[in-house]
């Protein structure tokens, strides 16, 4: 156990989930300090606010694996564990948890839950909910309470594993997760399609709910995106255009036929280019996508969900605002990193504003991914309130009745 | 301080009103029902709600005051409005197939049955969703979809008869979810009626929505936290091809261990399941497939996908389990004959009928290098019991469902059953898994879940309960047990028939 500061957050790195569990207790009963849960402090841009004080809770010596039964293709290990640790420990006995995670150096295996981070696969893989199938973690007055078990189906009591999603530590902190495991695949491979128009691309990923084939992802990037993806990469691929760019995952020869497969299938929508990106430098380019997301220097990154239907619609507002687009494009999931002509707070919110309206409020949500974090306190997160908001609040009251876990971000998440 | 004694109170189901036949409430409720619904949307007749008195849960019976068959969200709502004005609980069905007693209607009241909301609002495949009333049977959902390329994943082994709502309420499973998840993995947003008859809508139909998963932690309820109205459910893509094989092996150990090897070989079958020797010989005497009598499991293993990738997978698939002593494989290439093949599994629960009157379906769950001791010791409890215990199950997910044979108007058999149950279970979680996979707490499991959860544990379940149930009006004593600090069962006092384990 140790305590340091640093500026107006105290830090404290708990050693086991007993000692979290004590001090949460003791914080509620007696100094009720601010507690803002740090993973691999990734999203802290967005989560804690820097004009924030009260106490960091530092989860980095929550890394241990409890139990890792290689054949049931379950793991249970502490919510601080480490991404690229969790990827190794599991990699090495031919199995992965199939969720892209940017910045996976740091990123926590809580974190992921409590920001709900996904990736391109989410569209064949789903995304963390589906994977976890026990969690432990600590609510405001300091119970440490479970959900779920070792098990990979499972359905005794409530499943509170779901509400810990999304949260951004304003529930409970997230302390122990199990999870289901899945094979790693054979080989990967990716096609890179250019097209000089939006009606074509729209084209093009409307008849991909009828291709013989079955990517893993699908991806669309506007061709300021596709230059920065491109350039990242290192990888000679025309970006001066729209970009679809597909992956498959599998046995060799069946990766390699669907990728001849689309390119022969979407000839009618008339690509100005497509190119087969071989196993060798396809993880290469994947990781440039999954990383994309949270790799902008720029000030602001937006989040818009939307239906996969309405995404275009809402790509072409973006774009005429030379808001940088990468989007998931299967799921309607899009991240728009603003120009940096965007320097001002106003400029911001006159932009949010701007592409508010090209999203149909009844399905369709804007939310702001990252900030500078001097301007984290002045952006809603949630641009609109989610639907089950009033359930939302009812329930962060319940489960921190003292409003102890980064609860002004709570309070800030939706506009009022 | 006032406040927080009234709260407790409110708290209590104990304090609902119990309705008598005849009394002058127990009218003015009926009257202001029929208003409602109609007289042809309301039963109070005795002998007509005798229908209602169980599920898929022989064991527990208790008939409701009222039934009635509400066609929109608003009648619910008001429905459940009166429900509150006059103090009287209330609870939800379906096709009523749950096998945990998920719909007994327990303090009798008002059963709100939701089989006439059963349309489809929409279907975009663009956007890969379907939006669908409560009552919708499973599988019609899947029969509207033909030919479009695209099915509702989560296929319960009553999907004929059971709806979509009672399977949000249950989070039920099916053969296929070792691949394709459960209803929680499909389930993309509702409409509910909560508790006081207020109409909320928890997620959407876009990918994900900000803010906690509500809408996740919604499936599973069990019918406490209110009544799903309205489902947006997710489409998946059909299969271009399948390959469905029978594989014989002389141990469920052998055939456990092809279990394992094929997954880590990295292939996912779709389906996994298993029958042991006692259903293969029910099986074998009701149809006559042709499986051998000694055989000690039958594996039935379906992988599907893109046809240019199956034959590989298939090959492998043999490969493992002829290193794995199989001793003979049937393959079905054909439609055809992957219809004859699944005619074996889903026809094992007719088998059974012929060699019983009554039987009762256990739900449990190990991880999955465990079930060659979970099958051992479910052989060592037949025979200490001297009941037939027969298995078909979901091998792939480690969910045993051992099927126990008994004689309903034989009390004594009846707590063998109930005795033999409760030691399957305790061994389930003896072996770190769980004791129930897909069926639910309901009313039966109940005693159980202080053994699997802490106080702590349980307490927080009923602070997420109260958000929504804060009166447990909606469907009172399921899923939690009574009070943690309070051994005694006040619903065991109030219902003496009821034989649920301890």
């Amino acid at each position: 156990m140790s305590s340091l500061h640093s500026g107006d957050l105290e830090e404290f790195v708990p050693a086991s989930q007993i000692e979290l569990s004590r001090f949460i207790t003791e914080n509620a009963i007696a100094a009720q300090k601010q507690i803002f849960p740090a993973g691999g402090r990734t999203s802290f841009s967005v989560c804690c606010p820097s004009s924030l004080s009260g106490t960091q809770i530092c989860t980095s010596q929550l890394n241990k694996i409890i139990d890792y039964p290689v054949r049931d293709m379950t793991i249970t290990v502490e919510a601080g564990m480490r991404i690229d640790q969790l990827n190794e420990i599991i990699s090495a006995e031919g199995q992965r948890l199939p969720i892209d995670v940017p910045q996976s150096n740091r990123a926590t295996l809580g974190g992921v839950i409590a920001t709900n981070t996904s990736g391109p696969k989410r569209f064949s893989y789903g995304t963390i909910r589906d994977y976890v199938i026990g969690i432990s973690a600590i609510d405001g007055k300091g119970n440490l309470f479970k959900s779920g078990g070792r098990v990979v189906k499972n359905v005794a009591g409530y499943d509170l594993k779901k509400m810990m999603v999304g949260s951004l530590g304003t529930l409970a902190i997230i302390s122990q997760v199990s999870l289901n495991l899945r094979p790693k695949p054979e080989s990967m491979c990716m096609v890179w399609f250019a097209f000089d128009s939006y009606v074509n691309v729209e084209l093009a990923l409307n008849a991909m709910i009828t291709s013989g084939t079955r990517p893993t992802a699908v991806e669309y990037c506007n061709s300021k995106a596709a230059r920065q993806i491109a350039a990242e990469s290192r990888l000679e691929l025309p970006s001066e255009h729209n970009v679809i760019c597909i992956s498959y995952e599998g046995p060799g020869n069946v990766v390699k036929w669907q990728a001849n497969q689309i390119i022969e299938e979407w000839k009618e929508f008339s690509p100005l280019n497509s190119q087969i990106i071989e196993p060798d430098h396809a993880t290469r380019l994947y990781n440039v996508f999954t990383e994309y997301q949270t790799s902008s220097d720029d000030p602001v990154t937006l989040k818009a969900v939307v239906l996969p239907s309405q995404m275009m619609k809402f790509v072409e507002s973006a774009t005429q605002l030379n808001i940088a687009i990468q989007a998931h494009a299967a799921d309607g999931i899009v991240f728009g990193h603003l120009p940096d002509s965007a320097s001002s707070l106003e400029d911001v919110k006159q932009i949010l504003s701007q592409l508010k309206k090209s999203i149909d409020h009844k399905t369709g949500y804007l939310t702001v991914y990252q900030c500078e974090s001097e301007w984290s306190d002045l952006l809603p997160l949630f641009c609109s309130p989610p639907p089950g908001w009033s359930l939302m609040k009812q329930l962060k009251n319940a489960l921190d009745p003292n409003q102890l876990l980064n609860s002004k971000r709570f309070t800030e998440l939706v506009e009022t | 301080m006032v406040e927080q004694t009234n709260q407790m109170m409110n708290q209590d189901p104990e304090s609902l009103e119990e309705l008598e036949s005849g009394s002058a409430s127990f009218s003015a409720l009926v009257q202001q029902l029929t208003l409602i619904v109609g007289e042809a949307g309301i039963l109070f007749d005795a002998d007509e709600l005798l229908v209602y008195e169980c599920d898929g849960y022989i064991v527990d019976k208790t008939a409701p005051d009222i039934v009635v068959f509400p066609t929109t969200t608003a009648q619910i709502s008001a429905i459940v409005k009166r429900c509150n004005q006059f103090n009287v609980p209330f609870l939800a069905r379906g096709a009523g197939t749950s096998l945990s007693g998920g719909c007994l209607p327990i303090g009798g009241g008002v059963m709100i049955v939701l089989t006439k909301m059963k349309n489809i609002l929409e279907i975009n495949l663009r956007d890969r969703y379907a939006v669908v009333e409560p009552g919708m049977v499973n599988l019609h959902l899947t029969n509207a979809l033909k030919g479009t390329g695209y099915h509702y994943a989560p296929d319960p082994s009553s999907q004929g008869a059971c709806t979509i709502g009672g399977n949000i309420a249950t989070n039920s499973g099916g053969p296929h979810t070792l691949k394709y998840g459960v209803t929680t993995n499909h389930l993309l947003g509702l409409e509910a009626v909560l508790p006081d008859g207020s109409i909320i809508e928890l997620g959407g139909p876009t990918a994900e929505v900000p803010g906690y998963d509500l809408h996740g932690l919604y499936v599973g309820n069990e019918g406490t936290f209110g009544i799903c109205t309205k489902a947006i459910v997710r489409l998946t893509r059909d299969p271009e091809s399948h390959r469905t094989m029978l594989a014989i092996f002389q141990t469920i150990g052998e055939a456990t261990r092809a279990i394992s090897e094929i997954i880590a070989a990295g292939i996912i079958p779709s389906a996994l399941e298993m029958m042991d020797q006692g259903i293969i010989q029910a099986v074998e005497e009701a149809f006559h497939f042709g499986f051998p009598l000694d055989a000690g499991a039958v594996l039935l293993i379906e992988v599907d996908g893109l046809e240019i990738a199956l034959d590989e997978e298939v090959r492998q698939i043999l490969e493992i389990c002829n290193s794995c002593n199989v001793r003979e494989i049937q393959r079905a290439d054909t439609p055809e004959e992957r219809l004859l093949i699944w005619k074996s599994r889903k026809q094992a629960f007719g088998a059974i009928g012929r060699l019983s009157p009554s039987y009762c379906t256990q739900d449990g769950v190990v991880p999955r290098t465990r079930l060659p001791e979970i099958l051992e010791f479910i052989e060592e409890t037949s025979k200490r019991y001297g009941l037939r215990i027969v298995n078909v199950f979901h091998a792939g997910d480690g969910n045993v469902h051992p099927i126990l044979l008994f004689d309903e108007r034989d009390k004594e058999q009846i707590q063998k059953v109930m005795e033999a149950s409760e030691a399957i279970l305790d061994k389930c979680l003896e072996l770190g898994g769980s004791v129930t996979g897909e069926h639910g707490i309901g009313v039966e499991k109940i005693n159980f879940m202080s053994r699997i959860f802490n106080q702590i544990d349980l307490a927080t379940m009923e602070t997420v309960r109260n958000i929504f149930n804060p009166r447990q009006i909606c469907s009172r004593d399921k899923v939690l047990p009574p009070h943690q600090t309070d051994g005694s069962s006040k619903i065991t006092q109030s219902h003496p028939t009821r034989h649920a384990p301890h």
